[in-house]
Parts: C-alpha cells; structure tokens; sequence
C-alpha cells in the first residue's frame, strides 16, 4: 500500500465509543458485582470490610445445595433433550427438506421471536388442571380426572426451557451442517456405509463442536434461568436463580446473592473449559470440510 | 441438483418439533378470541372483547408506549454505535481487535440474571436512580452483539477494494463510507436494527432488575400471570408476538435475502 492510500487514522478508534459504554456498562458492574460478593450487608447499605462470609452463608445454608442440585439437573435434562430432538431436524433441514427448507427455517426462526414470558405463558395453559392436555386425555378416556402432575415440576421446568431453547439450536447445529456437503454423505452411502456407520463416522466428527457448544449454552442458560421455575417450577421445580434473584429483592442480602452468582459463574466457566478442551483432546474442534 | 439422501426418521421428528413448537402458541393466540373466559376447549366462538378490555386498559397503554421508546432509543444508540463498531473492527488490523471481540460479544454468553444484577448494584452504588434511563441502558448492553454480529459479518463479506478504489480517486474517509460502504450493507444494518428492536422490545430478564416503579410490557404480563389467571394475557402475549414477529420479518427479509440463510440470525 502506498502512503497516498493508507488511511490516515486506524479505523479501530470508531469501536472506541461503544468499547467505552461496555467498560462502564458491563466490565464495571461485572468488578463491582464481584467486590460486593465479599462485603457485608448493612441497613440499607453495603460496604466494606471484605470478607468470606457470604461465601460461607451461601455454602452453610442447606436449601441452596439441593436448588443447585436441581438447576444442575434440570439444565442438563434440558440441554440434552434439546440437542437430541435438533440434530435430527437439523440434518433432515440440510440433506432432505428440499423445498420445504426455507418455509421450515422461517417458521424455527419465526418462533424463536416467540416473547420467553408467552411460552411459560403457554405451557402453563395447556399443563394445568384445566388445560388442553388434561382435557384431551379426558375426551379419550385414558384420565376421569385431571391430573395434576403435569405442571409445577420439574418435569414442566424443563418442558419450557426446551421449547425456549429448540429454535436457537436447531439453526445453531444448520448452520454447522453447512461445511459437510451432501456429496460426502452420499459418497458413503454409495460405498456401503449404513446410516448408522454415516452418523459414527462423517456426520459426528463435523457436528461434534456445534453440539457440545449447543449443549453448553442451553445448559448454563438453562441452569442460571429464574423465570421459568418461579412461574411454573412449583415446590419441587425451583432452582439457584430464584434463590439469587431472591436474595436481590426480597431478602436483601445482596452479598449472600453475589457470592451465589459468582460461584454459579465460576462453575460454569470450568463447564466451558471442560468442553473446550475435551474437543481439541479430541481434535474435533478445527475441522472444516470444504464443499 | 437433488440429494439422493432420505431419512423419514429424521422427517418425522423434525414435523413432531414444529408442532411443538408452534401449537403452544396457536393455543394462546387462539383463546386470546375467545367469547368467554375460559381458557378451554370446547372453544365457543370468536370475540374481539378481550382485545376492546386491554385496550381500554391505561397501565395497558402506558406500558406499551414504555417499550416502543425503550425499544427505539436502544435499536438506534445500536444502530450508530455498532455501525461504528462493525466497521471499525472490520477494516482494522489493529491488535485491539481481539480483546474489544472478547468486551462485545461477552453479554452473549452471560446469563441475563448476572447481568441484570450487575447493572442493579452497580446503578445503586453510582446512586443512579432506577428508571426507564437505567433500562435502556442495559438493553443496549444486551442487543448490541447480536447487531455486531451481523453488521461484522456483512462488512467482512463485502469487498473493500471498492473503498480502496473510491479512497484513490480522492474520496475522504467520510465520504467513502457514506458513498461506497453504507449503500452496500444499508439491508442487513436496517435488518439488524430491527433485530435489536423486537429482542429490546420483548427482554424480561434484565429489565426485571434494573427497572424501578415503571413499567414495560413484558412485564406488565409479569405481573398480570403473578396475580391471577386473566384471559386478557393472551391478547397481551399476542400483540406482544405480534410486534416482535413483524419487527424479525423485516429482519429476515433484509438480511437474508442476499446472504441465504445465515447462522448470526440465532441469539
């Protein structure tokens, strides 16, 4: 490049405005949020000294174990319910739908815009004693009465997340169809390669990566979500976000609801470098097939 | 060419996923007609009355007119900000690029619990009082990666040799960008805005935190599904779908067109 081309002034300095407002808006809160997870709790105030105590609450307090406990396993009957019903449609999207691909992608998409609070809304509707479900198990006879077990568990917890989370992950594991052209597939199956020896040996060494990643998110939003269990999580649904939101509002032992978080934080920053690692252990996480 | 590849197995699952994905809602656009108050079936005739009662309802009204303007500041402060960013990112090969991608693009990966707290104590301990303000600043936070995303996306694609040309021929920068770049990606960023209105305008998670005594419309429906089992949330949640769902047919319209059908579309 010629000096008479070359740009006067590095056009990195245009991301600086917005790199100032996420400093101030997201790094800061972030350092503070954590200071506080050390402080104590006052009247109306929190301050120093810096101290473990709320750690130690948060750890010495019985409910909090057995809601984590329940986070961890909501999020991963959530995260594995959703990988395992969007590879399937994501395949079938890539490989099969044909003209049927774009109508299909726009309804997942269209209801992925689909407001959170409307689908624990919905479920909730058609779940209840009075709703839908029982009432279509009553028309076919299989039920006299409505049942109750349907709704406010963790069973219906885990129901919405899923149906919150499909979309997202269908188009996420589509997309990372994308480098396997159908041409390898069909290279397999011509050389003798039964579906399942496809999925084995061509499809899960591209998929790997997007569906651990899939898995991943949709366990730690799952497990750190406290809307869903507090609306249709009953007694035995509910999970550690409730208690952290609860620590915010109605408690208001805010450093016992920062220590919570942080640690929520720093669990899932191991589940992440777990998965990240067990990928490149694997050599499964740089692949790119060329079309 | 077609694909000699089938899987009914795979077709089967994948009709099964749509109709769970859709007919929960169906239901509550369904009843959100209904003539009377119950919210089961037999389902005994259409009526608009639910839709006259919310409209007739003042907190109602009020908390839509909250999340238009809380949805427009945030999609347009987006708009400049990300527009400045994406390019300043794009056309960069400054070593800052790395650590700035990590600053943007951590909100994505952060729950919304955590980052709705974090902004509540840090508003508390700057004495910021709790407003519509402190909201939409949080959802500028939580918009403006998911708008980078496809505005980055669209500039690295693009081919910057046409501005290396224009900036030859004696275009200043300013005008390079609003003559030759702008033209070319103005689809995707109009789509993008309107990606950051309908995710502002339906966000719950943050907003719960960092709210005060005002109100929005998803959580005018928090409220509402808190007190009672009222037939008139399912008008609330229809127009609410609605507005996002029209708001993400023009997103999908302007940035897919072109591109065909693009990963960054997803959270």
């Amino acid at each position: 490049m010629t000096p008479g081309t070359s740009r006067r002034r590095d056009p990195v300095l245009l991301s600086f405005p917005a790199a100032m407002g996420f400093l101030l808006l997201l790094a800061v809160p972030l350092a503070v949020f954590l200071a506080y997870s050390f402080m104590t709790a006052g009247l109306f105030t929190v301050s120093p000294p810096f101290t473990f105590d709320a750690y130690a609450r948060a750890l010495g307090y019985g409910l909090n174990g057995i809601l984590a406990l329940n986070s961890i396993v909501i999020g991963l009957l959530a995260a594995a319910a959703t990988v395992v019903l969007a590879l399937p449609v994501a395949y079938w999207l890539r490989y099969c739908a044909g003209r049927w691909q774009m109508p299909c992608l726009f309804i997942i998409t269209g209801s992925m815009f689909a407001s959170y609070l409307v689908r624990i809304y919905a479920w909730r509707t058609i779940l209840g004693t009075r709703g839908v479900f029982n009432q279509g198990l009553e028309a076919l006879g299989v039920i006299d009465e409505p049942v109750g077990f349907l709704l406010y568990n963790r069973f219906s917890v885990t129901l919405a997340l899923v149906h919150i989370f499909l979309p997202y992950v269908v188009l996420v594991l589509f997309a990372g169809f994308r480098p396997l052209a159908p041409a390898f597939l069909e290279s397999a199956q011509d050389l003798g390669a039964n579906a399942w020896q496809r999925w084995r040996r061509v499809i899960l060494p591209v998929m790997a990566a997007p569906a651990a990643t899939s898995f991943l998110f949709v366990f730690i939003l799952s497990a750190a979500d406290y809307v869903t269990p507090q609306l249709i999580g009953g007694t035995s649904g509910q999970m550690l976000g409730v208690q952290v939101q609860a620590n915010f509002k109605a408690v208001g032992d805010w450093p016992q609801g920062a220590a919570i978080s942080i640690l929520m934080l720093l669990a899932f920053v191991a589940c992440y470098g777990v998965t990240l690692l067990g990928l490149r252990l694997r050599r499964l996480d740089r692949i790119r097939w060329v079309n | 060419m077609e694909s000699t590849l089938r899987s009914p197995f795979s077709g089967a699952i994948t009709i099964a996923s749509l109709v769970f994905l859709i007919a929960p809602l169906a239901v509550v656009v369904l009843f959100s007609f209904h003539e009377t108050a119950s919210l089961a079936f037999p389902f005994t005739g259409f009526s608009l009355r639910w839709y006259r009662a919310v409209f007739a309802s003042p907190s109602f009204l009020n908390a839509t007119l909250n999340s238009l303007i809380v949805a427009s500041v945030s999609a347009i402060a987006t708009l400049v900000l990300g527009v400045m960013a994406a390019f300043g990112l794009s056309r960069s090969s400054s070593a800052l690029r790395g650590p700035l991608a990590l600053l943007f693009f951590l909100p994505i990966t952060l729950p919304g619990l955590f980052l709705g707290l974090a902004l509540l104590v840090f508003f508390s301990r700057i004495a910021l009082k709790l407003s519509l303000v402190t909201v939409t600043l949080g959802h500028i936070v939580y918009v403006f990666p998911y708008f980078l995303l496809i505005a980055k996306a669209a500039l690295d694609r693009m081919d910057s040799a046409l501005e290396d040309v224009a900036a030859d021929l004696g275009a200043s920068p300013w005008q390079v960008f609003w003559r030759v770049t702008l033209p070319q990606i103005r689809p995707v960023v109009i789509g993008a805005t309107s990606l950051a209105f309908a995710l502002s305008f339906d966000e719950f998670v943050i907003t719960f935190f960092v709210i005060g005594s005002q109100s929005t419309l998803p959580l005018y429906i928090w409220s509402s599904m808190r007190r009672t089992i009222d037939p008139s949330i399912n008008t609330i949640s229809t127009l609410l779908m609605l507005v996002t769902l029209v708001m993400f047919a023009v997103a999908f319209a302007l940035t897919i067109r072109k591109d065909g059908m693009r990963a960054e579309v997803g959270r």
